[in-house]
């Protein structure tokens, strides 16, 4: 049976076409990914589908879900099967979560309001307790979602859009930001549903997920599918060009970089130990950094990381052990990129007084500026917007030209590029690492990548899983 | 693209609360000039209806409404305007303090505010007017200390989360002082919420004042103060109804005028 069939499918925003004549079909018990970089148009595509895009915009072509079709702007039609029909699973589920309201209810709720025919109060608080079961979330039923990791949040998520019955999913963005075993685990629930009589759409731009969810692939590039076909076929033999930019820009790909050779230490840490609540995050570790040295630290979600990596800069105080960093430079001499670098820039303040404000603090001049975004490769006119108004590529890039402006010693990055698309992932860790020999700065990659960190750094330290709490 | 305004605009709505309070404000400057005296009896003219010589009429000693409601609502809006500013300042400057600094800080102004709050505003101000009956001071003095504790509960929480974020860690490392954070990382967040706790605290302030002289144990009559008035024409309200109705009408300007302007809640 044919659960989607999209035939020619448009999305104008006024004139212009963002998403162009896309057709696609999805039968029982398969899964289809696109794949496509952050602004090819795929989330709209998946909005369109559904029938919810954004106000202004406008779609055309038609949309034929379970035998029953429409036009793209019939979304009345399509709104009646949400839920218990078809379901999204949207990108940052927790979002997506109620915070005010505890998990379990939340899944719960849908069993009992969502679900045709629904279920008895008892049977659904069952029903989800067995699901929290399966997906590996017993502990956390009575959490609020604020209490959760990214990873517990995601499949919370997902149990909630599941509990409704749906059997046409679509996803957006599922494995974003998340370390190779949430990725994993993700993927398999996504399998599952596809095995058991339903059908998945993924949108994605990680070509690891697309890989190991197999089925059909279509390649995007600016709201157009340039490619089609089986998994296999399309990643072993790519014939549109993007799609070969798509596969080599895969972390997976990238060779190992010529290492400069070490200077005298930067940065000595003694008998570094960290708990968090009951688990060990790490004990005992003995760190020393040489100035120009690129150093690695890779483990997965929660494992203390980022920690370390502040820990490193002096913001997170460690249970024993002691940090010594270069003192005859100023503090702010160590510098740090974040992961999420909208969160690290004042929301109301456009970019350029951002980047003024470092400059008439240092006594800097803005030549600086401009030299450092010349080198970045990006347009000066960015600099007039807000933060939230660029791309986060972009955004990350303003943020290293910020910390280049103070010739840091050593720069800490805390997962610099997990939300990027691949593409603009490989540019961003080739500027950053051109950069920093062009600086002479030493480098701490916080990274769940270990192919990021074999390319770009000399040594690679890897954090454990939390240990257990002893008995 | 040009340079996008970091702040939402005004809406509809809100300009026209402005133009209210504009209103009730510019009201409250012309009458007392115009209406004259208003605490000069006329009991040759009792209770006349609105004319070109009276154009809001008499009460029933015969005394110039006009001039009665002016300076009713000028004493309503000056103690508005008055309480919340010495509630806001302290209310943000200790919030950032606890915010900011040591939890001891935290603990202790946090305790007292608690202290404050269990302490209904109303009966904070009835206690103090049992210190001076009928003067002006104790509802100034009881509303600013009833006020500042929503100003610092408030933005103690928004500081505290903010101060904790990367916006402010990225500052700091980039070697920026506690200064610049303020400016720049906590007054642009805080704005939007004090607009709206300000408007609100005027809007309390305005209620209060009326709803004390109402109940009798606020300003003592002949001040002219809209609740006191309300009170005294309240008898007369079969002759009369529009002089009743006259200090109920300035009442419900200077409120709907404030509650407008506070807005809808900012969803980001």
């Amino acid at each position: 049976m044919t659960f989607l069939d999209v035939r020619d499918l448009s999305v104008h925003a006024g004139t212009t076409a963002v998403v162009r004549d896309v057709s696609l079909r999805l039968e029982e018990s398969q899964t289809y990914t696109l794949l496509g970089e952050t602004g090819s148009g795929k989330s709209l595509l998946a909005q369109a589908i559904m029938g919810n895009l954004p106000a202004g915009l406008r779609p055309s072509g038609s949309i034929t879900v379970f035998g029953e079709s429409s036009t793209a702007d019939e979304t009345v039609k399509r709104r009646r099967l949400w839920g218990h029909s078809m379901a999204l699973l949207p990108q940052e589920p927790w979002l997506a979560l109620d915070p005010t309201m505890r998990v379990l209810s939340q899944v719960a709720e849908t069993y009992q309001r969502v679900r045709r025919p629904s279920e008895s109060r008892e049977s659904a608080r069952k029903r989800a307790t067995g699901d929290f079961l399966t997906l590996g979330l017993e502990g956390a039923e009575r959490k609020l979602p604020g209490a959760l990791s990214g990873g517990m949040a995601q499949r919370t998520a997902f149990a909630a859009v599941r509990s409704g019955g749906a059997r046409l999913l679509i996803v957006d963005e599922p494995t974003k930001g998340l370390d190779a075993g949430l990725r994993d685990s993700i993927v398999s629930m996504l399998k599952q549903v596809a095995a058991n009589d339903g059908a998945v759409l993924t949108i994605t731009h990680d070509v690891a997920a697309a890989r190991s969810l197999g089925g059909t692939i279509g390649v995007m590039l600016d709201g157009e599918i340039v490619e089609q076909g089986p998994a296999a076929q399309v990643l072993a033999e790519p014939r549109h060009d993007y799609t070969r930019r798509l596969l080599a820009a895969d972390p997976q790909t990238w060779g190992p970089r010529t290492q400069p050779p070490p200077l005298g230490p930067v940065l000595a840490a003694n008998g570094l130990s960290k708990r968090f609540g009951h688990h060990q995050l790490f004990a005992n570790l003995d760190i020393e950094i040489a100035a120009d040295e690129r150093f690695a630290v890779i483990g997965p979600s929660g494992s203390g990381k980022t920690t370390l990596g502040g820990m490193l800069l002096g913001l997170v105080p460690p249970d024993s052990g002691s940090v010594w960093r270069r003192s005859d430079v100023p503090a702010w001499k160590f510098q740090k990129l974040y992961q999420d670098p909208i969160a690290a820039f004042a929301p109301r303040a456009s970019l350029r007084t951002s980047l003024r404000d470092v400059v008439s603090r240092h006594n800097l001049g803005w030549k600086e500026v401009e030299k450092w975004l010349d080198r970045t490769r990006l347009r000066a006119s960015l600099l007039d917007r807000l933060p939230d108004q660029v791309s986060s590529g972009e955004l990350q890039r303003i943020a290293l030209v910020r910390v280049l402006l103070l010739r840091p010693v050593l720069l800490v990055a805390d997962e610099p590029t997990s939300r990027l698309d691949p593409i603009t992932q490989q540019e961003t860790i080739e500027l950053l690492a051109e950069c920093l020999v062009d600086a002479g700065c030493a480098l701490v990659l916080v990274t769940h990548d270990p192919a990021i960190a074999g390319s770009l750094a000399s040594r690679v330290l890897t954090l454990n899983p939390p240990s257990p709490p002893a008995p | 693209m040009t340079t996008s305004s970091a702040f939402k605009p005004m809406t509809r709505w809100q300009w026209a609360g402005l133009a209210i309070l504009a209103l009730t404000a510019l009201f409250s400057l012309v009458a007392p000039v115009v209406g004259g005296d208003p605490l000069v009896q006329d009991l040759d003219h009792v209770m006349v209806k609105p004319s070109a010589a009276s154009p809001l009429g008499t009460d029933h000693l015969g005394r110039s409404m006009l001039a009665r409601l002016g300076h009713a609502a000028r004493l309503s809006l000056l103690l508005a305007a008055l309480s919340v500013l010495t509630a806001a300042i302290p209310g943000v400057v200790l919030g950032v303090a606890a915010a900011w600094r040591s939890r001891w800080t935290d603990t202790m102004l946090s305790t007292i505010a608690d202290g404050v709050l269990a302490l209904p505003g109303l009966l904070l101000i009835v206690l103090l007017t049992a210190f001076a009956p009928g003067r002006f001071w104790p509802f100034y003095v009881g509303l600013s200390l009833a006020l500042w504790v929503e100003y610092f509960r408030v933005v103690r929480a928004s500081a505290q989360s903010l101060l904790r974020g990367p916006q402010v860690e990225a500052s700091r490392l980039l070697g920026f002082g506690p200064a610049y954070i303020v400016r720049r990382h906590l007054l642009p967040e805080l704005f939007p919420l004090l607009r709206t706790l300000m408007t609100f605290g005027a809007a309390t302030s305005v209620l209060s004042l009326a709803a004390l002289g109402l109940v009798g144990v606020g300003l003592r009559p002949p001040t002219p103060e809209l609740g006191t008035m309300m009170i005294e024409l309240l008898p007369h309200y079969q002759e009369a109804p529009w002089l009743i109705a006259e200090p109920i009408l300035i009442l419900l300007f200077a409120v709907t005028g404030l509650a407008l302007v506070a807005g809808e809640r900012e969803f980001r």
